[in-house]
């Protein structure tokens, strides 16, 4: 029987899709059917990592125009 | 640019060329997420220059990329390679043993492995908590400040920009176990937190 504590070292593969044997897979959703605190801590990981602060903004064009134009001044720096 | 059509193959040809125009479109949607794999290492500073030499490193390798990883994992392998270069300039080196940093969930179980303190439910998800999640986030923050570089880094690659696990061992050259516990652990710091946070309403 699987232990809490392997179960939460284990469920982060179920959060971000790390494939798991099929036994490893059994263990774990067997435990969370049973373990209503694993069951909490899976769902408020996923909350979790929903919430950490992304930065996916593409870059601005007077920035981007400065990094390309950079790209041709050989061995700028000693 | 959406990742996928950065990843087609006539755009991959166009960049492999020399193309000046797909170039800057590669700069324009990559640069922010390469800086924020930078700063897990470096400070703003020094992120801004390595990543910046990165784009000069990539621009001169463009026409050798064969496409057979993703572009934001060849790119994000060349900064991380600038990074470590700019780290050994400083007299600093990161490793990547995840024993140094305990389990900061590990105080919450029993001998037999059993929860001794649970979870809190948290709030997280009510709308009228707006005051109290930006709070949270600038709490977030100081924490991802404070975790140990190794964590911050394996959960920028993973959590922060998606990359594959598999990509992320071959890059830092390191096995797939010890990725699992540095992010194990650094989701592990984070819980934490935001498990106290819900608690006391404090950082």
């Amino acid at each position: 029987m699987l232990k809490c504590k392997h179960a939460v070292e284990k469920a982060g593969a179920l959060v971000d899709g790390t494939p798991l044997t099929r036994r490893e897979r059994f263990a774990l959703r067997l435990h969370l059917l049973m373990c209503h605190h694993c069951r909490r801590y899976v769902r408020q990981l996923r909350a979790l990592l929903g919430f950490l602060p992304r930065q996916a903004e593409p870059l601005d064009d007077a920035r981007t125009d400065a990094i390309v134009k950079q790209l041709d001044i050989p061995n700028d720096r000693p | 640019m959406p990742d996928s059509l950065q990843e087609d193959p006539h755009f991959i040809a166009r960049l492999r060329q020399g193309d000046r125009a797909a170039f800057g479109q590669l700069v324009k949607a990559h640069h922010n997420m390469l800086l924020a794999t930078a700063r897990t290492l470096l400070n703003p500073a020094d992120a801004e220059e390595a990543v910046q030499d990165a784009w000069i490193a990539a621009h001169r390798a463009i026409s050798k990329f064969e496409g057979r990883s993703l572009l934001r994992t060849w790119l994000t392998r060349i900064v991380i390679n600038q990074a470590k270069m700019m780290l050994r300039k400083r007299g600093r080196e990161i490793q990547f043993d995840p024993t140094d940093d305990p389990d900061a969930l590990a105080h919450r179980f029993h001998g037999d492995g059993h929860w001794q303190q649970p979870p809190q439910h948290w709030e997280l998800s009510s709308p009228d908590n707006l005051l109290t999640r930006s709070e949270l986030r600038r709490c977030m923050e100081k924490h991802l400040h404070f975790m140990p570089d190794n964590q911050r880094l394996v959960l920028e690659l993973r959590d922060l920009q998606g990359l594959p696990a598999e990509d992320v061992c071959n890059m830092l050259g390191i096995s797939a176990s010890n990725v699992r516990v540095l992010l194990h652990r650094a989701r592990a710091r984070l819980f934490e937190m935001v498990d106290h946070f819900q608690e006391t309403g404090e950082c």
